[in-house]
């Protein structure tokens, strides 16, 4: 192969995609990572760590600032934040990673299935689809958790995961359409590889990237929607801590005590802003098409 | 070519890009002058630099991570550190580029009689209606048809050689004294190149310019150009009048490339006398000549130590080479493709 | 010129003018495509919302009714809805009232459904347009000076500073918000419930629009900054634009004549799905404070088993979103017309 190159005065083709050509992903994106670690074990192990109980309340250590025996102080009930920040990441977790996993396990086969078939089955899935997303998914969403009576996180992460899987869909079809005319998978083909192979040494390594920084993103989407459901009472009922709930039960404090709110929207926002990074840094990381300005 | 003063003057041009992986001196060192009415034509492979060389005579590179050096005078004014906002002055009025690929090089949704319209209106102070009127002028001047329905169409409704008249109506609107033709053709049919050369001949002498013709293809070249540069890894190898180049070149360059251009005269199935090995990675450039690793003739001191231009005779015709091929007596080769 | 010649100038001539009509008749049938594709999103969605209430435990009389549930409103309402007839006869009939502007009565408020949307959409609609226009204020310039120099010091700042806005949900900035604003500098008719009508007086209008504006603004300024400097980076990457340099213009005009436009594609198609979702999604900011939008009212009748009105809303959010899409759709095939033709 060399020496047809050397002959004909070919140059060699440029391997794009040499890890050093990338650049590196950054510190900031390890420290999110790690923040991201640190909530989701808060989140598994709240139980086994040694916190206070979350929805007992204590009168006599009301609005208590932040101390050494309460890391971020009390609420209104005496009840301890820095716990019911814990407890109330299982919420946001479980409910990101949960409605997350539905949206993905369905709608991503789904997509690539239908993008690399064609046909009637992708017409068909397709259309329909496209309707479920016209419809605003937040009313849905909000219509059926208000009927849908009692509540509980069950629900709510079957609802809202359920509500996802048409925009998953799109995205991921999306991606799988534009690898799919790619040279390489028409290279594929035609040394006779089979559908099989080709999806999963072709075009998944592919669409992984995309399909991960788009899962963070929604992770993230998903918990900020839970914390707006939180606010019109459609979240899991209080005494029980979440992130939203929290901020919301904090309106009417604001005057006697900001850090029962302040905590709570600091653990949201911090959470969302590394989720964010993350699925951002991959993304310019695996995108070798983007110009390294 | 009455003026004695060159129109431009190139000293020791030198443009080299910062890249993460080190640094490219994509033209190393050029030196040349150009007269009014004349035509050089500036020959290499890919990636000698010639695209490069074009642009950074224009001033036109990006200024983040570009650094030129050296000196590019134009009709009295400095291009090298000049602002962008002096070199704006002189582009479109003192010197136009006309560019290699007419697909992407007009703006796609914007009305091909508007682009004209721009320098027009902005450049010259025409008012809307003597800037379509002349716009008009121009598209009839190129060659294009019905250019009073072509005014207002969109560059996808036209074929490429007809795009590449467009942009060369907006090159020449307002009458520019130099022209710099950035592989004018490569990105077109081969029976349309023709007619695009011999347009830009014309225009050429209708309306008194030099021109700079940056090519791969010596057939261009052979009936086109006063003179010749031959470029090989940023520097130049060999330069000299058409002729001199053609029949007389000294550097083995020239002759490895006049070898490979397939005539029509050949018998079919002829093999192509392509030049073996690639072109030189630019971030590792040998202390010796550039091509030496490429060259049948090379000798120990190609390799270690670079030539520099020497004349060869005349004063016009200079070449860069250790070992060069003798003075041709009877030397019987003929410019290649001069059926293009 | 030779025959010849002659002869190719004539052929292009032909081609041109083919070409021309080619492409008016393209943008037609495209729009077309999408009208038709449009209504049958919108008969789907009518037979969605229609359902809405049969999908409810028991029979859908006694959810409209609720507790009005006597045996006069019951014969009324079969009566007014056919429902003792086969359930697709009663999505004719209540299509049919729908198509004449006819929304039903809620039981609960004793309005009718059409009268209580009317005076919320255009609240909606205030807020929405006043939020857009603070966002593609800021967010058009800013992205336009960022692409000219990235990575620059106004790049970085930019992006950094909306990536952090990124993360922060706005029912968080509301609060937060509010409790500067209109608690702690006591800005007057900021805070929850000030809202007054346009009618009324439209100097306490705006300044209670100002906080639920500038909280929506924000998450719409972040996605169009982003959207657009990333989309100006790569135009601004072509050929035709260092044509366009080559011919001595200022950069600013190259800026907007020549570079925002192909770079304006995927900033408006987004535009037309984040307005969208701000029809439906604006309920936080107003149920916060407290103003009776569409959003608001929805929530309300929720929370007052008013199912008839939710219908309704449903059915007009929905119907919102999808008109929204197409006309946005449509204004980008305005911009570029090469879309029709693909």
């Amino acid at each position: 192969m060399t020496n047809l190159a050397n002959d004909f005065g070919i140059a060699e083709p440029e391997l794009i995609d040499r890890p050093e050509k990338r650049g590196r992903l950054g510190i900031l994106f390890w420290v999110c990572v790690a923040w991201l670690g640190i909530n989701i074990f808060g989140a598994i192990f709240a139980n086994v760590l040694p916190l206070p109980n979350p929805i007992a309340n204590n009168y006599s250590a009301i609005n208590f600032g932040p101390s050494l025996h309460h890391l971020l102080g009390t609420d209104e009930l005496g009840r301890d934040i820095f716990s019911r920040i814990v407890y109330g990441s299982r919420i946001s977790v479980s409910v990101g990673f949960g409605a997350m996993f539905i949206g993905f396990g369905v709608g991503a086969p789904l997509g690539m299935l239908a993008a690399y078939r064609r046909g009637l089955f992708d017409q068909i899935v397709t259309t329909l689809m496209y309707v479920f997303l016209a419809f605003p998914a937040i009313i849905a969403v909000i219509a059926v958790l208000s009927f849908w009576t009692p509540r509980s996180l069950l629900k709510i992460i079957l609802v809202i995961g359920i509500a996802s899987i048409p925009l998953v869909y799109r995205v991921i079809r999306a991606a799988t359409l534009s690898m799919g005319s790619r040279d390489f998978v028409i290279a594929a083909r035609v040394q006779g590889a089979t559908d099989r192979r080709i999806i999963f040494r072709e075009l998944l390594p592919n669409i992984a990237p995309v399909g991960i920084s788009f899962l963070l993103i929604g992770i993230a989407t998903v918990v900020t929607l839970e914390g707006a459901l939180a606010f019109l009472g459609l979240s899991i009922n209080p005494p029980q801590p979440s992130w939203g709930n929290m901020i919301n039960e904090s309106r009417t404090l604001l005057s006697q005590n900001i850090w029962i709110a302040i905590f709570p929207a600091l653990a949201l926002c911090l959470f969302l802003l590394s989720l964010n990074y993350i699925g951002d840094r991959l993304r310019s990381y695996f995108d070798v098409s983007e110009v390294k300005l | 070519m009455s003026d004695s003063a060159p129109l431009l003057s190139v000293k020791n041009l030198a443009t080299t890009f910062e890249t993460a992986r080190g640094e490219v001196p994509a033209v190393g060192g050029v030196t040349f002058d150009l007269l009014a009415d004349e035509t050089v034509g500036i020959v290499g492979e890919s990636g000698s630099g010639k695209t490069v060389l074009a642009r950074s005579i224009m001033g036109l590179q990006p200024r983040t991570n570009v650094r030129v050096e050296g000196s590019v005078q134009l009709g009295g004014t400095e291009i090298v550190g000049a602002s962008e906002v002096e070199l704006r002055k002189l582009w479109a009025v003192d010197v136009a580029m006309i560019f290699q690929d007419p697909m992407t090089s007009l703006n796609p949704l914007i009305r091909i009689g508007k682009q004209i319209d721009e320098t027009l209106r902005l450049r010259l102070g025409l008012n809307k209606a003597d800037a379509k009127k002349r716009a008009i002028e121009l598209l009839d001047l190129v060659g294009i048809p019905s250019p009073n329905e072509r005014y207002m169409a969109y560059p996808a409704q036209l074929s490429g050689g007809m795009r590449q008249r467009v942009v060369i109506a907006i090159a020449l609107a307002c009458s520019p004294k130099l022209l710099l033709a950035d592989e004018p053709t490569t990105g077109l049919d081969v029976t349309i190149q023709a007619q695009i050369l011999n347009l830009l001949d014309q225009l050429k002498s209708d309306l008194h310019m030099s021109m700079v013709l940056v090519t791969h293809d010596l057939g261009v070249v052979a009936t086109r150009t006063d003179r010749i540069i031959v470029m090989y890894a940023g520097r130049i190898v060999e330069t000299g009048t058409t002729k001199e180049v053609f029949a007389q070149h000294r550097m083995p360059y020239t002759e490895a490339l006049l070898a490979s251009t397939p005539k029509v005269s050949d018998a079919s199935h002829t093999r192509l006398n392509a030049i073996p090995g690639r072109p030189p990675d630019l971030l590792q450039l040998s202390k010796g000549c550039s091509f030496a690793p490429r060259c049948q003739y090379a000798t120990e001191r190609c390799h270690n130590e670079r030539p520099e231009l020497e004349s060869s005779g005349s004063p016009s015709h200079l070449f860069a080479c250790w070992n060069p091929l003798p003075l041709p007596t009877n030397r019987t080769a003929s410019p290649a493709g001069s059926e293009a | 010129m030779t025959t010849r010649e002659a002869g190719e100038h004539l052929r292009y001539a032909d081609l041109a003018i083919v070409r021309k009509k080619q492409k008016g008749v393209a943008v037609i049938k495209y729009v077309a495509r999408r009208l038709v594709l449009m209504v049958g999103i919108i008969f789907v969605i009518s037979v969605g919302a229609f359902y809405l209430i049969h999908l409810l435990p028991g029979d859908p009389a006694t959810v409209i009714l609720g507790g009005g549930d006597t045996p006069q409103a019951r014969a009324a309402l079969y009566k007014q809805l056919g429902l003792n007839r086969g359930i697709v006869i009663q999505y004719f009939v209540w299509l049919n009232h729908v198509l004449h502007g006819n929304l039903g009565t809620s039981f609960i408020t004793d309005e009718s459904v059409v009268s209580t949307i009317k005076s919320a959409f255009p609240i909606d609609v205030e807020m929405i347009i006043l939020s857009q226009i603070l966002a593609f204020a800021f967010a058009i310039p800013l992205a336009m000076r960022s692409a000219q120099k990235p990575n620059g010091r106004l790049d970085k700042t930019a992006s950094a500073g909306s990536f952090t806005l990124l993360s922060i949900p706005p029912f968080i900035i509301i609060v937060f918000l509010v409790l500067i604003v209109a608690v702690k500098l006591k800005i007057p008719n900021t805070g929850p419930a000030s809202y007054v009508s346009l009618g009324q007086d439209w100097v306490v209008n705006l300044e209670s629009m100002v906080l639920p504006a500038v909280t929506l603004a924000i998450g719409s300024f972040v996605l169009y900054y982003r959207i657009l400097r990333s989309d100006l980076i790569s135009t601004l990457q072509e050929e035709f634009i260092t044509l366009a340099r080559s011919k001595g213009i200022s950069r600013r005009r190259i800026m907007w004549r020549h570079a925002f436009r192909p770079s304006s594609v995927a900033l408006v198609g987004t535009a037309g799905v984040n307005i969208g979702g701000l029809i439906a999604g604006g309920f936080v900011v107003q149920f916060l404070l407290q103003i009776p939008g569409l959003g608001f009212t929805l929530i309300d009748a929720i929370n007052q088993s008013d199912y008839l009105l939710v219908q309704g809303i449903v059915l007009v959010i929905s119907v919102s979103v999808v008109l929204i899409n197409f006309l946005f759709d449509f204004l980008i095939t305005i911009i570029d017309p090469r879309i029709a033709r693909d």
